[in-house]
This record gives C-alpha cells, sequence and structure tokens, in this order.
C-alpha cells in the first residue's frame, strides 16, 4: 500500500518470485558445493599424482563455471529484480535491516568469481599449491555467501526476538538460521554429486575414470544426505506455530510434502544402491532420473519454504499484501482506500466526488453508482488480495474458490479472512470498503455449477 | 489531476542503516567500477563485432582479443553492478520501487536478455579459441548479444530516468493499469531525457572502450607481433576521439532537454564547476592516448590512461547523482531521511570489504606471476 501493486495476471505477482527462485536455487546450491567438490577433487588428484583425473576436473569446471557464474549469478540477481517489483514494502525492510548482510555477500561474490575464473583459466600455469588454495578460496567463499544469504531468508519464516529488539545480529542469527545453513550445506553437497554424475555419465568414456568419479562423490553425497535431513528437522522444529499448521492444513502443501518425502527417498535410495553399493549402475538414464529426482525434492523444498510463511512475507513484520501488521487498526478506521498511497491518488483521480477535504470519505462511496462500486472493488481486490490470488483465472483464483456464492457468503471472509483461514491477513478496510470488495466478488463469481443431484429439497439444487 | 508528490510512499520506520554521505559514497563507487566494466561489453561488443567483418589483420586480432576476455568482463560488470543497485535501493527506495514496478515488464526482462546475451558471448567466444571455427551459429550469437546490450542499457535508462522523472508517473500509471494497479508496461518514452542520456552513455562507451583498447595493447598484448600493438595504440586514439564526440554532441543534445530550473541549479556555484569538470575531463585520457599512439609502449602512460579514464567515469557517476538528487528535490528529501546506524555489521563489513581486496589482489598477483613464467603445458591438458 506504501507502493503500487504489480498486477500480473494469471500467475500474480509474487509467483513470479517463485519461479525465478526455483530457477536459481538449482544452480545456487550446485555453485556452493560443486566448489567444495572441485576444491576437495582437484587436492586428491594432485595427491595422488592423477593426471587423468585432474584432466576430468578441469571438464568439469569449465562445466561448472558456464553453469554456475553465467545463469547462477545472472538468476540471482534476477531474484533480486522480482522481489522489488513484487513485493517491494518487503524488500524495502529486508534491504533496511539487512544491507551489510547483503554487502558482505557481495565481498565473497567477487572474491568467488575472481576465484573461479583463476581457477580455471590458469589451471595450467599456476603451481599445484596456489592452485589447490584457489580453490579452497572459491569454496569457502561460495559457501559463506550462502551462510550469509541463508541468515536473511531464515529471517522470513522465523525473525526471533528480532521484532522486540531490532538489531542486526539478532534478525541474522534468527532460530531458523542454523537448521537451514545444515539443509542447505547438505543440499549443496548432494546437488553437486548429482551434477558430477550427470556430468560424468554424460561425458566420459573410460570405465576406470568413470568408477573413480562415481565412488569419490558417493561419500559426500552422502554426508549431504545426513545434513539434509538434520537440517530439515532443525527447520520444521523452528517453525512457528502457523506454519506447522499450514503445512497440515492447506492441501496443496500436503500434495508437496508427499512430493518432497517420495523425491528425497528416491534420491536416498538411489544414492545407497547405484554409486555406493553398485557404481555400474549409473548409466546415463540413472544419472538422468537421479538428477531429476534431486531436482524435484529441492525445488519442492524450496516452494514449501516459501509457502509456510502465509499470510506474512517476512514472519510478524510484513503482511503478504504489503501491510505492517501495527497499520491494520488504523486502516481499519480511516479505509485502506485513504491509508494506501496509491489507492488514495487512484480514488482521488478518478471518483473525486467521494473526497471530503482531501481525504476519502468512506461514507459516500456506497452512494456511487453500483458499476463504480464494484471497480472501486476491484481497486481493493488488486491491493489487498491479488498476492495470493488471481481474480478470474490462474493461481489460487478467486471465481473458483467463490464459485455459487452469493454475498451472504462472501461478505463474512471479507470481512474475517483470518478466521475462515489462519492463513490469509486480515481484513484492513472499513465496513464499506468490505462491501465494496463484496460486490466485486460477487460480480465476478461464476454460478454453482448445474446439474448436481443432493437429493430431493437441497437447497445446492 | 495528481500531484505526482502524493504518490511518494512514506519514510522507512527502521530507518537508514548509515548515514546518506555512507550510502551514497558506496553507490557511486560502485556505479563507477560497474560502467568501468560495462562500458566494455555495451560498447565494445558492437565495436568488436564490426572490426571482425572488417579484412584487416589487426582489426581481425583485435576482435578476438576483446570478445575472448568479455565473459569475464562481462562477470565483473554483473557483479559490480549489484553495489549501486543494493544502495540505491536503500538510500532512494521511495522513488525505485514506483519507477521499476510502472516499467515492471521491461525491467522484469532485463536478467532475461542478459542471461541470453552472456550466453551469445560465450558461443562466439567459443570460436575464437584455437581448434574452434567461428560458424553462422556464432556469429548469430555474437550479434544478437550485442543487440540485446544495446537494448539492455536502454532498458536501464528509461527505469533510472523514470525514477527521477516522478512528474510523468501519473499518467504512464493512469494509461497502464488494471483498476488503480499497474501493469508493468509503461516505458518511459515521453521523457525528452531518455534518448540523449542513452545516446551519451553510449558515447562514453566507447571512450572507456578505447581506452581498455589502448592498455591492452601496450600492456597485455605481449605475445603479439609490434605492428599489431601499435596500430592497436593508434585505433584506440581514434576511437576514443570519435567516443569523445558522440558524447558531446549527445551530452549537448541532453543539457537541451533540462528544464530551465534544473539547468540554473546545476550550474550555480560548486556545481556548475563539476558539470565543466565532468564536460572536460575526457580530454585528459585523450591527450594521453594521442602521446601513446605517438611515443610507443610506456608502462607510466599507460597506466595514466586508465587512471584517467576511471577519474573520468567517477566524475560522470558523481555529476549523474547531483543531477539526479536535483531532480528528485521536489519530490524527496534523500539526506534528512532518518538513520538508525548498524555500527557492527557496517564496521564488519568494511573489515570484510579490505580483506576480500586483498585477498583478490593475492590471486591476481599469483595469475600475472604465472602468466610472465608459464609452466611446461599439461599433456592432458586440452585448449579451450
Amino acid at each position: 500500500m506504501h507502493y503500487p501493486w504489480w498486477h500480473v495476471p494469471f500467475l500474480t505477482a509474487p509467483m513470479l518470485i517463485a519461479l525465478v527462485s526455483l530457477l536459481h536455487i538449482v544452480v545456487s546450491h550446485y555453485a556452493v558445493g560443486g566448489g567444495l567438490f572441485l576444491a576437495v577433487e582437484t587436492q586428491h588428484a594432485y595427491r595422488s599424482g592423477n593426471r587423468v583425473y585432474l584432466s576430468y576436473l578441469k571438464d568439469h569446471a569449465w562445466f561448472f563455471i558456464l553453469v554456475t557464474v553465467v545463469y547462477g549469478a545472472i538468476t540471482g540477481v534476477g531474484i533480486w529484480w522480482t522481489i522489488g517489483l513484487a513485493s517491494p514494502l518487503a524488500t524495502e525492510a529486508l534491504i533496511h535491516i539487512f544491507v551489510f548482510g547483503w554487502a558482505m555477500e557481495y565481498v565473497f561474490f567477487l572474491v568467488e568469481i575472481t576465484a573461479a575464473f583463476i581457477f580455471y583459466y590458469y589451471w595450467d600455469r599456476l603451481d599445484p599449491w596456489t592452485h589447490q588454495v584457489v580453490a579452497w578460496i572459491y569454496a569457502f567463499s561460495a559457501w559463506m555467501s550462502l551462510v550469509l544469504i541463508t541468515g536473511i531468508t531464515a529471517f522470513m519464516l522465523n525473525p526471533g526476538s528480532w521484532p522486540a529488539h531490532h538489531g542486526f545480529w539478532t534478525a541474522f542469527f534468527n532460530p531458523q538460521f542454523l537448521p537451514q545453513v545444515l539443509a542447505r550445506t547438505g543440499g549443496s553437497l548432494l546437488l553437486a554429486s548429482l551434477y558430477v554424475y550427470l556430468h560424468a555419465a554424460l561425458t566420459v568414456k573410460p570405465p576406470q575414470l568413470y568408477r573413480l568419479i562415481e565412488s569419490r562423490s558417493a561419500r559426500p553425497a552422502l554426508l549431504g544426505a545426513v545434513l539434509v535431513v538434520i537440517g530439515g528437522l532443525g527447520w520444521y522444529a523452528s517453525l512457528p506455530p502457523s506454519a506447522r499448521a499450514a503445512l497440515v492444513d492447506a492441501s496443496v502443501l500436503n500434495v508437496l510434502m508427499v512430493l518432497l518425502f517420495l523425491c528425497t527417498a528416491a534420491v536416498f535410495a538411489m544414492l545407497y544402491l547405484g554409486p555406493y553399493r553398485n557404481p555400474s549402475w549409473l548409466s546415463p538414464g540413472f544419472a538422468i532420473l537421479f538428477f531429476a529426482s534431486g531436482l524435484g525434492a529441492i525445488t519442492t523444498g524450496e516452494y514449501i519454504r516459501e509457502a509456510v510463511r502465509k499470510p506474512y512475507i517476512l514472519y510478524n513484520v510484513v503482511l503478504g499484501n504489503q501491510i505492517l501488521p501495527e497499520e491494520i487498526a488504523p486502516l481499519r478506521r480511516s479505509g485502506y482506500l485513504e491509508g494506501g498511497t496509491w489507492t488514495e491518488a487512484f480514488v482521488a483521480a478518478r471518483y473525486p466526488q467521494v473526497m471530503s477535504a482531501g481525504k476519502v470519505d468512506a461514507a459516500k462511496l456506497l452512494g456511487l453508482p453500483e458499476s463504480d462500486q464494484v471497480h472501486l472493488g476491484e481497486t481493493l481486490f488488486q491491493y489487498h488480495c491479488n498476492d495470493c490470488h488471481a481474480a478470474a483465472a490462474g493461481y489460487s483464483a478467486l471465481t473458483q474458490l467463490t464459485r455459487g456464492w452469493t454475498a451472504e457468503m462472501i461478505r463474512p471472509v471479507v470481512e474475517h479472512p483470518e478466521k475462515a483461514h489462519f492463513f490469509m491477513p486480515p481484513w484492513a478496510g472499513t465496513t464499506e470498503e468490505a462491501e465494496l470488495l463484496t460486490k466485486y466478488l460477487v460480480s465476478i463469481a461464476p454460478p454453482h455449477p448445474p446439474g448436481m443431484n443432493y437429493g430431493a429439497g437441497s437447497a445446492g439444487q | 489531476m495528481i500531484d505526482p508528490a502524493q504518490l511518494i510512499g512514506p519514510s522507512s520506520a527502521l530507518g537508514a542503516p548509515a548515514p546518506y554521505w555512507f550510502l551514497v559514497f558506496f553507490k557511486v563507487l560502485g556505479f563507477t567500477l560497474h560502467t568501468a566494466f560495462m562500458h566494455v561489453w555495451f560498447a565494445g561488443s558492437i565495436v568488436a563485432l564490426l572490426l571482425g567483418r572488417s579484412g584487416g589483420v589487426h582489426s581481425q586480432l583485435l576482435s578476438a582479443r576483446l570478445l575472448r576476455r568479455m565473459p569475464i568482463v562481462i562477470a565483473y560488470g554483473v557483479n559490480f553492478g549489484i553495489v549501486p543497485l543494493l544502495f540505491t535501493q536503500v538510500a532512494y527506495y521511495k522513488v525505485f520501487y514506483p519507477a521499476t514496478i510502472l516499467m515492471a515488464w521491461p525491467w522484469f526482462s532485463i536478467f532475461v536478455l542478459l542471461t541470453v546475451a552472456y550466453y551469445g558471448t560465450y558461443l562466439y567466444a567459443g570460436g575464437l579459441h584455437e581448434g574452434s571455427r567461428l560458424t553462422p551459429l556464432r556469429h548469430a550469437a555474437g550479434w544478437t548479444a550485442a543487440i540485446l546490450f544495446l537494448a539492455i542499457g536502454f532498458l536501464f535508462t528509461n527505469a533510472f530516468s523514470l525514477m527521477a522523472n516522478v512528474a510523468a508517473w501519473p499518467h504512464l500509471w493512469l494509461t497502464s493499469s488494471v483498476a488503480g494497479a499497474p501493469m508493468g508496461t509503461a516505458l518511459n518514452l515521453g521523457d525528452p531525457t531518455l534518448w540523449p542520456r542513452w545516446l551519451m552513455m553510449f558515447g562514453i562507451a566507447l571512450t572507456t572502450t578505447a581506452a581498455y583498447i589502448g592498455i591492452d595493447s601496450s600492456l597485455f598484448a605481449v605475445e603479439t607481433p609490434d605492428p599489431y600493438r601499435q596500430w592497436g595504440r593508434g585505433f584506440a586514439f581514434k576511437l576514443y576521439s570519435f567516443g569523445v564526440f558522440w558524447f558531446a554532441c549527445a551530452g549537448l543534445a541532453y543539457l537541451a532537454t533540462w528544464p530551465v530550473e534544473l539547468r540554473d541549479a546545476a550550474f550555480s556555484g560548486w556545481r556548475a564547476a563539476l558539470m565543466l569538470l565532468t564536460a572536460l575531463a575526457p580530454g585528459l585520457p585523450w591527450l594521453l592516448l594521442m602521446r601513446q599512439s605517438r611515443s610507443g609502449e610506456r608502462r607510466a602512460l599507460t597506466w595514466a590512461v586508465g587512471i584517467a579514464q576511471f577519474g573520468v567515469l567517477a566524475l560522470n557517476a558523481v555529476s549523474r547523482q547531483v543531477v539526479q538528487n536535483l531532480q528528485l528535490d521536489r519530490f524527496v528529501d534523500v539526506v534528512s531521511e532518518p538513520v538508525s546506524l548498524q555500527w557492527s555489521p557496517l564496521l564488519s563489513f568494511l573489515v570484510l570489504f579490505v580483506a576480500g581486496v586483498a585477498v583478490i589482489i593475492w590471486m591476481l598477483s599469483k595469475a600475472v606471476a604465472a602468466g610472465r613464467r608459464r609452466l611446461a603445458p599439461d599433456p592432458a591438458a586440452e585448449p579451450r
């Protein structure tokens, strides 16, 4: 409400964040795990004098740079782009709290890319010791960037005592910090092994080298799996009660939780039965399936992590519809249209007749012609509801949720959405505005599907 | 009729984490570093591709040298771009978010276009390595990338000019919104400063590319024959001259679009001296490049070219900031935002920044040393 709300048809703007984030994390975790893989394995190859393995590692480093330095880096910037567009108030708050956290992460990025380029482009020119040091500098920097960004994203789910104390370190070392660092570190190790298997399965021909790659990457993958489980349990234990309830309550999250468990179980089983116990099983097809299962697990996990925050975007700090919790009570008195920077300007421009002394007069709203009331109801929908609901068609479209509903059924939900579903934000407007929104929702609600048999005399007929 | 000032939201209750001068210092420093690299891909890509089409041996070699390094230039440029963006969002959030939301789709498309352009550059550069050749696909990828870089620059100019052009917001918003929610399809095309700004950026990018070529020809092209290096220095001087001419023409056109009050404010007191210095600054690297093209390889002269061009970029960044603040003066008082100083994170960042720079210098020194005493080639290594 401090900012204009970006109307994205069908998807809704926040779903773009989810989309870009998912596209990013499948590579950003590899950027961390792959860095550790290259550091450990380059060291091993130098120590064992295995020139063939070293040569493979150089090939892998090139693949790694192409994937992480280009796609990973740009999609990371893409997340920034998208959160500023789709969640401006939450981004404003995060940047004010964590600007130096991001600045520190940026320093590590800079060290990372310098190390990555020197590691690859000076492969045959640096002496082995310096080469290994550069690899470890990359690995450490990449892991530190994971630690720093996790402090920020974990804060979004559980800010701990920050609302009372407002300190940077209180925000950073929040209750979700350690579990998520463990889970993400584990995810990075595991995912890196899946990338290595995929890359090796498609590019390596000599069986001896292939077996070596498989066996060398199995143990870090298993370690990663253990860390994912420990971190995941810690994540669950540190969830706020509403997030834990959302996992059970929201049917889409039920389905995704099952999918997450299935994908994770498939990855663990394939890891144990394949590279660990029976390395010869790792055919290109197996590696592709393995990789796809890993991507399925990590993207589903990320989606769940984002979704359980509802109704907040920053838990207890900023609501999903870009309102601060402390603004709700004043808005219920003065009106949402009046309280919003852009909504007030919109009403003043389009409906000057409802303005009194430069303010939106809530009492005049219901005196507008019916079509104007519906139109202002749509404005309220855009600024109050569109963060989670498309209107006519698309993501969680309200037409589908209110099919066949009457004004009497819609009004109580509009006036107290948080009572209908605890993961919806409370209504932040006047009674008159609730009526406008109700009229809009009634205007778009399709009729109850005809032809359904509920028995004789049923009201549903 | 909406008063544009009405569209500026309230200040953050959290307060700025550092004083304005600190935020703007890093914003301007970051932007200067960003432009030092971004200019090379923005103008350098198209220059290199045009050179590649000409028949001359030297121009072919220069084209290959430029484009082979372009992926690394892009990586650093993108990274340095994070800094100004970060501090813009802290100090100018009241105008940054609304402006970018009004043009959300074009703004959002930047990172998609950049990904395509980045891979296109890699694809083209891959054809320049030993054992490879420039196939039609690689050619197409290179040209696509160069055109996309120009388009991305145009979109950036749109966003940052719209950020300062608050007066245009109401019209753009009301003509591209659904019940008051912007569709994000606006562009700042009605702003008379837009095209001159974009063209001005291209002009100064040509000068940075020229300075880069001059430095490369003198310092880094040690394995190339003498005639090439000499030609490179001459070409750098010519390109710089052309870039300065372009920059001056676009700059004058840009000045002509300023409202009288902005011109009066920008050319009064110390600001007039700053504007004058900014306009004259490219003269120094131009003179140095002229000398370099005539006197041959001189290390000190080459370093002086680099430092002088960095100074040009820094002055431009400072002037740009001063003008932006003047344009926003009516709407946002960035200096008097409440501050809630975060001492320990700020110091942690500064310490880490120094440590990070030290580590980078160490790695670069090792790389430079290794480049000088190349080890025996690894029989297992494939040329890439």
